[in-house]
């Protein structure tokens, strides 16, 4: 529905104006805004699973922050800031950017970054990340299947070593990976110095408009907030 | 088309067992040529030279003259080459730079710079003379093996190189697939492409081959023409280490079925996705306890699902497995079945063998886990990182942690996809040695060799549900034969019973 480079933005600035704003002022009526984008957007796509998590993680968060704040005291209330503030200021710039991840092809992903006239070594590696996200996902779970095979799980009092038991396979699998998987893109031209066409239709509509305005507006508001 | 004289390359950083040793080669345009030969022979590296990676992405010393139709390949960028040369690699997971089919079709095209009209007309061409139409706008990771390897040649197609380098591609494969894979290179080889591959498993290329190359040590040792080779006694493959012709050669050599046993029960196996129709649907299915099952199904049937719920993985599980008298349910399979995955690397954790085995002791004994590590021939290794060793090393592994936990089930999920001969036997001597220390063994292959050498039972699984469960007798035998040649019937290798 929206081009991928709206949706970078929407990323970026739902990150920046939700972490670094203050409160008060226009930021009473952006913040929720920007809140509420990725749950439009969720429910317009059909996600309605990622819908339902994100409503319910970002309403316990927030209800945490108006109800549990005031009525604890000393390291209790130390945590219920931390997590509580932590979810709902992470929580709509990490919904937004899965949205991102799950919703734009590889292809769309490069014809964006080459509309937007980036250089090739900043466009291939960036497209490289991109495309693998799903992969790590993948090991990331049969990692998970052969831990719980082994008896491997967490409550063993080892954080760090579940960390590392988790990592170590997981870095040496990608790294594969990703060596045999830039051996095949370059195998079949990628980087050749030549415009890279594309036949993915990218491009900005009525959507992307309303999108980028609430990004400007918001950008604003903070930049001012800033100043003054 | 292809030259090669007096060329030597050793990998950087290793000494020089596994590059090439003066290689002198000739290939004409049109023909097509197998490589053939043992693990670490040198056959990948030299498919990598043709198609240019060596030396433009892996390093190493390089010396020696080589021309592709001509140019140096040296001196050509890969973005050049990649218009003469197409490339089909063993690994379905890590070849597709996209994540959906239609773009991945289009990539190598985008890359080159063609026009939006020309690449979507050369899509739609490869997708019909490959019959990719009911493939393509879907995810790669929905789709199975076969279907991927399919695309991957479509994507070769669609460049129209003239030169194709295939590196093992039927690896892992179900022999339908490798079926289809076959019809492309026929394909392919009529409209007069230069082929070039790489193989383990050489009958599918009977009538295609023009000639075979046998490469031992980095040198090429022996040529054949494509009739000469098929026409060899079976001695001739077993002593050069090569994997059978055809089933008609093997001759089952295997533990057979054994007449007085205690059975298993597994009850009341489902799996459905979130939505859609049930991928598995198992009621009841009685194995022989002891037994080595092999569990075959053509790709996508259902056999490693199955599997997985008998380890416990998957979640939401009700089924049931009944094992001497006990009851046990998802849950407490965790600790009774282990797997040893097709990438083994998932399931290695520890920074040396030792303490890979220790790790899954219950009470932590370095005594019984050298014992464990020498009866695998693994004792050598025992301070050495995982990670340092040899597939079938971490293999070995990953046995040895499943002895250590005491479980009385193995599974192995596909053990010999991508193997020579030598290391599917040591593999096939492995599972005879834990079925004689009394371990119940699941084994999920697409190899007649393998089930041949070692196993005593067949489960067969097509379409989530049992189609076949029967002891590996005469009468077994036939019948698994049967399933793998049903998929070969109407192609020109013939097969007698």
């Amino acid at each position: 529905m929206l081009d991928p480079r709206t949706k970078m933005l929407l990323v970026v600035t739902s990150a920046s104006v939700l972490i670094g704003g203050g409160s008060g002022g226009a930021m009473n009526v952006i913040k929720p805004v920007l809140t509420a984008v990725p749950l439009l957007l969720f429910l317009c796509s059909g996600k309605w699973k990622a819908a339902v998590i994100y409503t319910t993680v970002y309403t316990f968060a927030f209800a945490g922050e108006i109800f549990l704040v005031p009525v604890t005291t000393g390291f209790v209330n130390f945590i219920v800031i931390a997590c509580c503030g932590m979810f709902a200021r992470f929580m709509p710039g990490i919904a937004m950017g899965s949205y991102l991840v799950n919703t734009t092809t590889v292809s769309e992903f490069m014809a964006a970054m080459e509309r937007m006239k980036l250089p090739q070594k900043l466009s291939i590696p960036l497209s490289v990340m991109f495309r693998f996200f799903p992969t790590v996902t993948q090991e990331y779970g049969a990692i998970g299947d052969a831990m719980r095979m082994r008896g491997i799980r967490f409550g063993g009092g080892k954080p760090a070593k579940m960390l590392e038991y988790r990592m170590v396979p997981l870095m040496v699998s990608c790294v594969k990976i990703g060596e045999e998987l830039s051996a095949a893109a370059l195998t079949r031209g990628l980087g050749a110095p030549i415009g890279r066409t594309n036949i993915c239709k990218i491009g900005f509509k009525g959507y992307d408009a309303a999108a980028m305005l609430i990004c400007a507006v918001s950008v604003i508001a903070l930049l001012l907030e800033k100043v003054t | 088309m292809i030259e090669f004289k007096d060329l030597r390359f050793c990998y950087t950083g290793e000494d020089g067992t596994s590059g090439l040793k003066r290689i002198n080669l000739h290939i004409r345009k049109g023909e097509a040529v197998l490589l053939c030969g043992e693990s670490g022979c040198g056959k990948t590296t030299l498919t990598r030279l043709v198609n240019g990676l060596i030396p433009h992405y892996y390093e190493g010393t390089l010396s020696g003259e080589m021309r592709v139709c001509g140019e140096s390949i040296q001196d050509t960028p890969l973005y050049d080459l990649a218009k003469t040369v197409g490339s089909v690699f063993q690994n379905p997971r890590s070849q597709f730079f996209n994540v959906d089919t239609t773009s991945e079709l289009a990539f190598g095209c985008e890359n080159l710079g063609m026009r939006e009209g020309e690449v979507l007309k050369r899509v739609a061409q490869t997708a019909d003379e490959l019959s990719l139409k009911p493939l393509l706008g879907r995810s790669i990771f929905k789709l199975s093996g076969g279907e991927k390897q399919k695309i991957a040649c479509g994507c070769v197609s669609a460049l129209g190189p003239g030169i194709i380098v295939l590196d093992e591609p039927t690896s892992n494969l179900d022999m339908r697939s490798v079926n289809d894979l076959q019809s492309i290179i026929a394909g392919w080889k009529a409209e007069g492409k230069t082929i070039l591959i790489a193989e383990h498993r050489l009958y599918f290329m009977q009538g295609i081959a023009d000639r075979v190359l046998y490469m031992r040590d980095g040198e090429i040792r022996e040529e054949y023409t494509g009739e000469e080779f098929y026409k060899m006694p079976p001695s001739f493959f077993r002593e050069r280490g090569l994997r059978s012709l055809a089933l008609t050669r093997l001759n089952g050599c295997g533990a057979c079925a054994d007449s007085e046993k205690k059975w298993l029960t597994v009850k009341n196996v489902q799996f459905s996705y979130s939505r859609g129709e049930r991928l598995l649907d198992i009621p009841f299915a009685e194995l022989p306890e002891n037994g080595v099952i092999a569990v075959i199904g053509h790709n996508g049937a259902g056999k490693t699902t199955f599997v997985r719920s008998l380890c416990g993985l998957l979640r939401k599980d009700r089924s049931i497995l009944e094992y001497q008298g006990d009851i046990c349910k998802a849950r407490k399979r965790l600790d009774s079945c282990y797997m040893v995955m097709q990438d083994v690397n998932h399931q290695l954790f520890s920074e040396s063998v030792l303490d890979e085995v220790l790790m899954s002791m219950e009470k932590q004994d370095e005594k019984s886990a050298e014992s464990i590590l020498e009866a695998l021939d693994l004792l050598s290794f025992k301070q050495t990182h995982p990670m340092a060793l040899s597939g079938g090393q971490k293999q070995r592994i990953a046995i040895a942690s499943a002895l250590a936990s005491r479980r009385s089930i193995l599974v192995f999920d596909e053990p010999t996809s991508g193997l020579d001969l030598r290391h599917m036997e040591e593999v096939a001597e492995s599972i005879r040695e834990l079925q004689k220390q009394g371990k119940t063994i699941f084994i999920v292959t697409h190899d007649p060799e393998l089930i041949l050498s070692c196993t005593t039972h067949i489960l067969h699984i097509e379409k989530g549900r049992i189609w076949g469960n029967y002891p590996l007798d005469e009468v077994g035998r036939a019948k698994m034969m049967e399933f793998f040649a049903g998929d070969l019937l109407g192609k020109e290798v013939c097969y007698d019973f």
